[in-house]
């Protein structure tokens, strides 16, 4: 179990360190960002002076290797746009993206589980069919221009919410609305179709021959069973939901980590996207790693095989 | 900003009596209205476009783009600075004066300029200020300057090295080396606590600022111009423009920077707000650079007289800003800039324009190969190659993401077809022909020597009245050879809530948001 672990922890350290070269020299192609720091027409001089305060006059792999040096001591580095410490930027978003996304997590869920059991069970007649419509509708319409219709609708004809920014609970609805609508449509899929296989499979058919009530059939045998990958890939999706809302903060000017790296990107403030990418990519890997070592204890197959 | 100087006591050949006349004038522009406003009230909040910077916070960061001076204005204040009643307007320095040789400025600072903690602004804070300066034109600026004296603490003398005509320019608009922050406390909290917490001398103090989502700001009492009107400022980064209309409608916001297009369109029909358009100091151009090129069609005067001819700038302002855009016909240099010259009215003429592509013998016309621009400006490139193609000037579309843009425009890249750009970097004429005419100019893809030849003229001479006349002839040879096709200075569109009186929006000449801060009122009920 132990050596299981190592290895995990190895690959997840070198997907890190892969991920930390590559949003490196990504963002570096993107351009030079003391061209969006001063009018066109500004001198040589002014330009090459932006270069040599962010120290963007020095070769590439010394400014990987200040970046990596940082990095171990829990340093992302200075933002170029703030010029105050990338870390501190981020843990001041976080706690609204946490609120932001675990609003928006659990519509999803309060949506999408019930919706996805209901098609799967009346499976190809009117709610299999309304279900179906729904995560189209989901998967297919984009979160700005959904948001910007509940703008419309509820802050300016109907007065009833406001239309951006945060603070209290009536500000968190919309943009958990928009961005939760994506994810419950994609829970609903997942569950729709977790249902199917777990509800063809022996052990259930097994537990309707025994003359167990459809209700306990589906909320006992059925339901416990198809939940574990729609769990996982909430997990996942949680993380998303933290880092890479954009489109949404955007819209709804909630000061989170996704509007963050909106600005990061805008600006290309390098070390506001490395670092935004970077605690994104932590976030996925961890999680991935718990559920990679919890899988190991519930299958011991797993940590068994080569 | 407009970077226009009226110079109080510049001209180096002035007389004694003279200067002291201009430096009464200057001191009498800035006779605070001290006629004491009753106590500040209420809260305006602005829904802003951009994202807050903490550097902006801080004068010394000051870069070359005009977006950091919408909270300087509030937060800090200048020696001498852009103001409604003149583009160069005593402010912290109640007047000042120039030797003839234009080597040595001598500013008098005024009796009651407070910080907000209540301590007097000296002339070690004007000198300290401008030393620690490291934004835009930071090394120009100080390479300038031999020695900074303060022989009492209401005097500064600035030596300069050789004379530089220039120098208030760049002092008071072009650069924020002239705001002036407090020494001492500057020097005991250090550079990253003065932007958690800054000092300043506006007309506004610091209260709260979350980076990039919010900036508070309540009014200083103390102020030497006047008692600001509303007690507290409001300022939310709102980055969806649809978002920042619906957060006017709502009255969620009281002030909105930037509406465009559409929205504009609808927000000019909302009952209860209003359309504010500032002309930016930003002109747009097309730009013709194979014209040295013998064996290129715009090397023909006759051809870029006729490109000049067929843009219909009123119908392209009206489609794509409401008409707001400001058509001055001068081609890089913006009306409110120092030494601006005003060429003939534009004239749109399509039917005399394919005459002289005639006469060039290009009657069926030529492919102009692309028309390169800034991605951002590409409705208004589409609508300028349906002119150009009206007398037979086939061009094609090439947007390209603004930084490549200008970079591969600064570096020459794009040395055939047309080029339509933009500048509004700060200065005045003659740094506008520096960039963008003359040989070795940064974005000149050739010169003509002419209009060479009067440029280092202009540099030494230091009599105001001949200098403008040479930069005059420049102006209007470039006009004459039509280097360019001016297209307008762009109009920028704001919106404004029913709950305020007096916005502040274009009263200072150029500049693209409210200023002064301690102008603004709410209406009263």
């Amino acid at each position: 179990m132990k050596r299981y672990i190592g290895r995990r922890a190895g690959y997840s350290l070198l997907s890190l360190f892969l991920l930390s070269l590559t949003i490196f020299f990504f963002v570096r192609v993107t351009g030079d960002p003391a061209a969006l720091l001063v009018e066109p027409g500004a001198s040589a001089s002014d330009i090459a002076a932006i270069h040599h305060q962010f120290g963007l006059d020095r070769p590439l792999w010394v400014q990987y290797g200040i970046f990596m040096s940082q990095l171990f001591h829990g340093d992302l580095g200075q933002s170029f746009y703030y010029r105050t410490p990338v870390m501190a930027l981020y843990l001041s978003r976080l706690p609204n993206s946490l609120i932001l996304a675990v609003a928006a997590m659990a519509f999803s869920l309060i949506i999408g589980i019930p919706s996805g059991i209901l098609a799967a069970v009346k499976v190809g007649k009117f709610w299999d069919s309304a279900g179906k419509v729904f995560a189209l509708l989901g998967l297919s319409l984009p979160a700005f221009w959904v948001g910007l219709v509940m703008i419309l609708l509820f802050s300016v004809y109907l007065g009833w919410l406001p239309s951006s920014g945060s603070g209290t609970p009536w500000h968190l609805i919309m943009p958990a609305f928009a961005l939760g609508w994506y994810f419950a449509a994609a829970h609903m899929r997942l569950t729709r179709s977790s249902m199917l296989e777990v509800l063809g499979s022996e052990y259930v058919k097994l537990a309707r021959i025994k003359g167990l009530p459809q209700w306990f059939v589906i909320a006992k045998h059925a339901f416990k069973n198809a939940l574990i990958p729609v769990l996982t890939l909430a997990g996942i999706n949680l993380v998303l939901m933290i880092n890479v809302a954009v489109v949404v903060e955007t819209v709804f000017a909630w000061p989170g980590i996704g509007r963050l790296l909106y600005e990061g990107i805008a600006f290309r403030d390098f070390p506001v996207v490395q670092g935004v990418v970077l605690m994104g990519g932590a976030m996925i890997v961890g999680v991935n790693l718990l559920i990679d070592i919890l899988y190991a204890v519930i299958d011991p197959r797993i940590r068994l095989e080569k | 900003m407009a970077a226009s100087d009226d110079r109080a006591g510049t001209a180096a050949n002035l007389s004694r009596r003279d200067l002291l006349a201009v430096a009464a004038l200057g001191a009498a522009a800035g006779v605070p209205r001290i006629a004491r406003a009753a106590a500040p009230t209420g809260e305006l909040t602005w829904g802003i476009h951009v994202t807050l910077a903490s550097t902006w916070l801080d004068p010394a960061e000051t870069q070359g783009i005009i977006t950091p001076f919408m909270v300087l204005y509030a937060l800090h204040d200048a020696m001498v600075k852009p103001m409604p009643e003149k583009s160069a307007a005593p402010c912290l320095a109640e007047s000042w004066t120039a030797t003839p040789d234009g080597l040595s400025y001598t500013f008098a600072i005024r009796k009651n300029a407070k910080f907000h903690n209540g301590e007097p602004v000296t002339a070690e804070d004007v000198k300290f200020s401008f030393e620690r300066y490291h934004g835009v034109s930071a090394k120009l600026m100080h390479d300038a300057v031999a020695t900074i004296e303060t022989p009492d603490p209401q005097h500064v003398i600035f030596k300069l090295k050789r004379p530089w005509p220039d120098f208030l320019t760049f002092y008071s608009s072009a650069s924020g080396a002239g705001w002036v922050v407090p020494k001492k406390y500057v020097e005991k909290v250090g550079d990253d606590g003065f932007k958690a917490a800054p000092i300043g001398a506006g007309p506004y103090k610091f209260v709260s600022y979350k980076p990039g989502v919010e900036l508070v700001l309540e009014a200083f009492e103390g102020y030497w111009r006047k008692t600001p009107a509303v007690k507290r400022l409001v300022m939310k980064v709102i980055p969806d423009e649809s978002t920042r209309l619906a957060a006017l409608k709502r009255g969620e916001i009281d002030i909105a920077y930037s509406i465009r297009g559409e929205l504009a369109e609808e927000l000019r029909k909302s009952p209860g707000l209003s359309l504010k358009a500032v002309v930016l100091q930003a002109p747009n151009w097309l730009y013709f650079p194979e014209q040295w090129d013998p064996k290129s069609p715009w090397h023909d005067l006759r051809v870029r007289q006729a490109a000049n001819l067929a843009l219909d700038r009123k119908g392209m302002s009206d489609a794509l800003f409401l008409g707001y855009c400001k058509i001055t016909n001068n081609a890089v240099v913006p009306y409110t800039f120092d030494f601006y010259w005003q060429p003939p009215e534009a004239v749109y003429d399509p039917e005399k324009a394919k005459k002289l592509m005639a006469e060039a013998g290009f009657a069926r016309g030529f492919d102009a190969g692309n028309l390169t621009c800034d991605s951002s400006y590409a409705n208004m490139a589409e609508v300028a190659i349906d002119n150009l193609q009206a007398i037979g000037i086939r061009a094609k579309l090439l947007p390209i993401e603004r930084a490549a843009f200008f970079a591969a425009y600064g570096g020459k890249k794009y040395d055939k077809g047309i080029i339509q750009a933009a500048s509004g970097a700060f200065g005045n004429a003659a740094t506008r022909m520096a960039a963008f005419v003359v040989k070795g100019g940064a974005f000149a893809y050739g010169s003509y020597p002419d209009i060479d030849e009067l440029f280092p003229k202009q540099a030494d001479e230091l009599d105001r009245g001949k200098r403008a006349a040479i930069l005059d002839k420049m102006q209007q040879l470039v006009h004459e050879k039509a280097i360019y096709a001016p297209i307008w200075q762009l109009g920028f569109l704001n919106g404004v809530g029913p709950r305020v009186g007096e916005s502040a929006f274009g009263t200072i000449p150029g500049f693209a948001y409210t200023a002064p801060f301690e102008d603004i009122t709410i209406k009263a009920g």
